[in-house]
């Protein structure tokens, strides 16, 4: 027997869907969640009902049935020694070794440590089970008596009455074994409810069963002599039906969870017709060596079901079954280490029996505590590696000490101290190991996440459209998932989905885009599942870079803000000055001069305060401006623009530019007397060439004396990044020839 | 009789120099109201009988409003003198659109640059009052966005994608109620025109690639002038019934 499966529907957690809709079932699942919920509770409480009912009557049962009151324990030489009690009755005979019980009738019990309540189930050898089982028998006889005698070493003689135990003597061990039963019980129910399906049916069948055996052993653990009338007798056979029935129940579950394979449609019945035949077989025609036979072919289930979960080639990979095969292999492996051990304590001889009655408690508790957690194993991360430690280190402990206590049989002590150590560097040793396999996020370390989510938040505050893509990423680097899918849809919050298979992520949209979401599935390449906590860094992640985006935004304002008040400033108090000094001109010359002077401060408070500016809208303004200045200085004007793409110019840009022009063409104005001015603007693939042709009286431009206009249009393009030249054309006039490359390339050496 | 014409301006040289303007552009005899600030215009309108209701006898036929002065801004002016019968032109020295279209939809019937030249400006306002005012490739684009989309209070024009300037409008910008009547639609031609003007062609080019004449074109420009004006009326008015000034 080994541990089971959590168990769940046929849905999401299914690979051999059709996998497209993994995504939907994902994103929509939590929208399935309320059907009826009032409705489930209240199923749960009439399965509780049930439960406890039947818990209820087996204690009373076991109440009612008549025991020998005898506090016998067994020490180290088998022997039954009788304990001290407040019984007055029984005070002469405290301490002394019972001998023998002798019936009304005469016939005689040798006293033996097979007169103590235990289980044939776990009696290694053939001949022992048999002597257990027939001293079982006889003190059941023992029991219909009214007066029982018994012998002590001394040769005191004590009359026995067999008498009702009450709900007050059952001991504490069997109350906390029913009260175990009934949480296992429950714990199944649960799950069921949840996940209707028949994965979740096998699972409740699994959890009673083991339940119901757990309340057998109770009844195994009762102070004094004798089990109720009846279950001697079927102890065994029931036993053996349950390991079957458990054996059978995990290979079918595991056939069809978390994984539908290919044959499971015979996988089941199959199991189940062996499951039964073996039974029949055990219990009618018992071999020889009917425990190994017991144990073997619980081993063997626990490995059928490891192989069913292996994963095969080309099939993508499954946390889930990852895990629940670890889980199944470390069950297996501790029955395997009880067994041996148990074996080789018996054929040492000399250990007390009631070791092996505690490492055969010990293993039940063990595997009633893994069901029950199975199905929430998903949920945190930190239960599944403490019980993982804590369970398999006690009973890899208890095991130990068994094997320990064969080998160094007189020196208990050292034995267990012994065992006691070993188990400690177990856990050393494991504790790493475990948590590097269980170990989530931690692997991508603190640095480079925080690497990541900075770069993230500056991506997404360039170009915000393409939050879904950078969001995507920044998870791929966090959680190395093995898919991950988009979907339009969208969900309110973080959500892990399908048991830990998938996480889903709402991607976080400014107004007027489209909301959407991010599913990842299978954390780490498929070694690891998602835990609420993953969930909660995820959202802690979205957190962190939404307030990097608003606080940059937010900065940016402020900024914008305090650049367009200064602009404001300067254009209305230096401008109006200038105004006025424009209209004060004594000349027009001067008049000019200040005019391109109010001219260049409105151009460079726009281009403070504005914010970009696209280039088909800055030429259409440049030309409608050039045209008019030159239309009143009756020149004709020729313009040609092409771009082929419309790119948004900085603000250095658009007012180098818008300057450059305005020079250049004042410049021809003044001086240049022509008819006739050719404009061609043209931007491609990023570089921006300007020619500004005239016909008119300039000539050897190499000669010039750059004045502060022309001054000026050098620093221009210069900052801009470009090279200016005057050619003398071919006929009259001057050509000026801009080259400026307008965008940024990949090393960042573009204009500011 | 005289034209009465109002000048709101608080630089004085500035003011002198706009009535040179003035007289120089209209062979009529100018009778000129100089104002400095918002609150002597309003006196001066009351004067003449009123900016709303009832017109004295002898209104001002031309009213040249600064947009930038001391106690406020001239687009109040505006706003109050929608019914006058008035041709009313704005001055400023903002050329851009971001300050001009709102002035033009409180209902100005043109602009004035203040940093032109004195025969610029003269004719210019010839062409003003002629009916053919002047229409920059901004405020062409602006135009075309607001009448697409039915006129929005800002008028802003929508940037491609989510612009980094948190200040756009999101959910609070009203959508006007019911379709927008059709005279305050543009034509198809009207767009057209609208479009060549917003790529920076001037009015010569654009009747030549259209194939009509130069004054159909001012036509055009005219009529798209007084939809803006009746559409912003109209915005103003929904507006304030949403508000519930109304």
């Amino acid at each position: 027997m080994a541990a089971a499966a959590p168990p769940l529907a046929d849905g999401p957690g299914s690979d051999a869907r059709g996998d497209s809709t993994w995504v939907d079932t994902a994103v929509d699942g939590r929208r399935r969640r309320p059907h009826a919920p009032a409705d489930r509770v209240r199923k749960l409480l009439w399965l509780g009902l049930l439960g406890a009912a039947a818990v209820v009557l087996w204690l009373r049962l076991l109440a009612t049935e008549p025991h020998l009151p005898l506090p016998l324990q067994a020490d180290a030489g088998g022997r039954l020694v009788l304990q001290a009690t407040g019984d007055h009755a029984l005070l002469p005979a405290a301490g002394q070794v019972l001998q023998a019980l002798v019936l009304a009738d005469g016939s005689r019990i040798t006293a033996s440590s097979n007169l103590l309540p235990q289980s044939a189930r776990w009696e290694v050898d053939d001949a022992d089970r048999q002597r257990l089982q027939a001293t079982q028998a006889l003190l059941g006889q023992a029991l219909e008596q009214p007066k029982v005698t018994a012998v002590f070493g001394n040769g005191l003689q004590l009359a026995v009455a067999p008498r009702p135990r009450g709900l007050g003597g059952l001991g504490t061990t069997a109350w906390a074994l029913c009260a175990l039963a009934l949480a296992l019980y429950l714990a199944a129910a649960v799950a069921v409810l949840a996940q209707p399906g028949l994965p979740a049916l096998l699972f409740l069948a699994l959890a009673t069963t083991q339940a119901l055996n757990l309340l057998v052993l109770a009844a195994g653990t009762l102070p004094g002599l004798g089990l109720p009338a009846g279950l001697a007798p079927l102890d065994l056979a029931w036993r053996l039906a349950a390991d079957n029935i458990t054996s059978a129940a995990l290979v079918h579950v595991l056939a069809l969870y978390p994984r539908r394979l290919r044959w499971s449609r015979a996988a089941g019945p199959l199991a189940w017709a062996t499951a039964a035949a073996c039974t029949a077989w055990l219990v009618l025609a018992p071999p020889p060596g009917l425990w190994w036979w017991a144990q073997g072919l619980a081993v063997a289930s626990g490995v059928l079901g490891a192989l069913l979960l292996q994963r095969h080639r080309g099939q993508p990979r499954n946390p889930l079954a990852r895990l629940l095969q670890r889980l199944v292999l470390a069950g297996t492996g501790t029955l395997l280490l009880l067994s041996l051990s148990m074996a080789l304590a018996e054929r040492g001889g000399e250990v007390p029996s009631q070791l092996a009655s505690i490492g055969s408690l010990a293993w039940y508790v063990f595997l009633a505590a893994l069901l029950m957690l199975g199905p929430f194993l998903s949920r945190s991360r930190q239960l599944l590696r403490e019980f993982t430690l804590l369970a398999g280190v006690s009973t890899v402990a208890a095991s130990l000490t068994l094997l320990f206590l064969a080998i160094f049989g007189p020196h208990p002590v050292a034995a267990l101290a012994l065992a006691a150590l070993v188990s400690l560097g177990v856990y050393a040793l494991a504790r790493p190991w475990v948590l590097g396999q269980l170990a989530g996020p931690g692997t991508l370390s603190a640095e480079r996440m925080f690497d990541s989510l900075y770069r993230a938040a500056r991506a997404l505050e360039e170009s915000p459209s393409q939050a879904m893509r950078q969001l995507t990423s920044l998870l791929r680097e966090v959680f190395d998932p093995l898919e991950v899918a988009r979907s339009q849809r969208s969900v309110s919050r973080v959500r892990v989905a399908a048991d830990g298979a998938t996480l889903v992520v709402p991607v976080p949209h400014p107004a007027g885009q489209p909301a959407g979401t991010i599913v990842l599935r299978h954390a780490q390449q498929g070694r690891r599942l998602f835990t609420p906590a993953d969930g909660q860094l995820c959202e802690r992640l979205l957190e962190q870079l939404r307030r990097a985006v608003a606080h940059d935004r937010a900065v940016e304002h402020g900024r914008a803000e305090e650049r367009a008040r200064i602009a404001q400033d300067l254009h209305d108090d230096i401008g109006a000055r200038l105004l006025t000094l424009m209209y004060k001109a004594p000349d027009a010359e001067i008049e000019e001069y200040i005019r391109h002077t109010l001219q260049d401060l409105k151009t460079l408070t726009r281009g403070l305060a504005a914010s970009n500016q696209r280039l088909s809208h800055a030429a259409a303004e440049w030309k409608s401006d050039i045209t008019n200045r030159l239309n009143a200085a009756g020149c004709g004007l020729q313009w040609s623009f092409s771009a082929d793409r419309d790119l948004t110019l900085s603000a250095v840009q658009w007012s180098g530019l818008t300057r450059v022009l305005r020079e250049l063409v004042n410049n021809i104005i003044t001086h240049a007397r022509a008819s006739q001015v050719e404009i061609n603007l043209h931007l491609d693939r990023g570089r921006l060439l300007l020619q500004v042709s005239d016909d008119g009286r300039g000539h050897t431009p190499e000669a010039w004396a750059h004045g502060l206009g022309l001054g000026g249009v050098r620093k221009r393009v210069k900052l801009l990044g470009g090279q200016v030249q005057w050619v003398a054309r071919a006929e009259r006039g001057i050509r000026c020839e801009v080259t400026a490359p307008l965008l940024q390339d990949t090393a960042g050496n573009g204009p500011p | 009789m005289a034209v009465k014409v109002l000048i709101l301006e608080d630089n004085p040289v500035a003011r002198s120099f706009l009535c040179r303007v003035v007289r120089e552009s209209f062979s009529d005899t100018i009778a000129i109201t100089e104002a400095g600030d918002l609150e002597s215009a309003r006196g001066q309108i009351r004067l003449a009988g009123g900016a709303s209701g009832l017109h004295g006898v002898d209104p001002f036929k031309l009213i040249m409003v600064d947009l930038e002065l001391p106690d406020g801004n001239g687009m109040e002016l505006l706003a109050e003198l929608t019914q006058y019968p008035a041709t009313k032109i704005v001055t400023t020295l903002y050329s851009d659109d971001d300050h001009l279209f709102p002035a033009l939809q409180c209902g100005a019937d043109g602009y004035l640059l203040k940093e032109d030249r004195f025969e610029v400006l003269v004719e210019e306002l010839q062409k003003i009052v002629r009916g053919q005012p002047p229409l920059s490739p901004a405020i062409a684009r602006r135009l075309l966005t607001h009448f697409r989309q039915g006129g929005r209070p800002d008028g802003r024009a929508p940037d491609s994608g989510f612009s980094t300037s948190p200040d756009m409008p999101t959910t609070s910008a009203p959508v006007p109620i019911g379709k927008v009547p059709d005279h305050e639609r543009l034509t198809p031609r009207e767009s057209e025109v609208l479009t060549y003007l917003s790529k920076g062609f001037t009015i010569k080019e654009i009747a030549s690639l259209m194939g009509i004449k130069w004054f159909t074109v001012n036509d055009h420009i005219k009529s798209i002038y007084k939809k803006l004006n009746v559409s912003s009326r109209a915005e103003a008015a929904v507006l304030a019934t949403k508000q519930g000034l109304v």
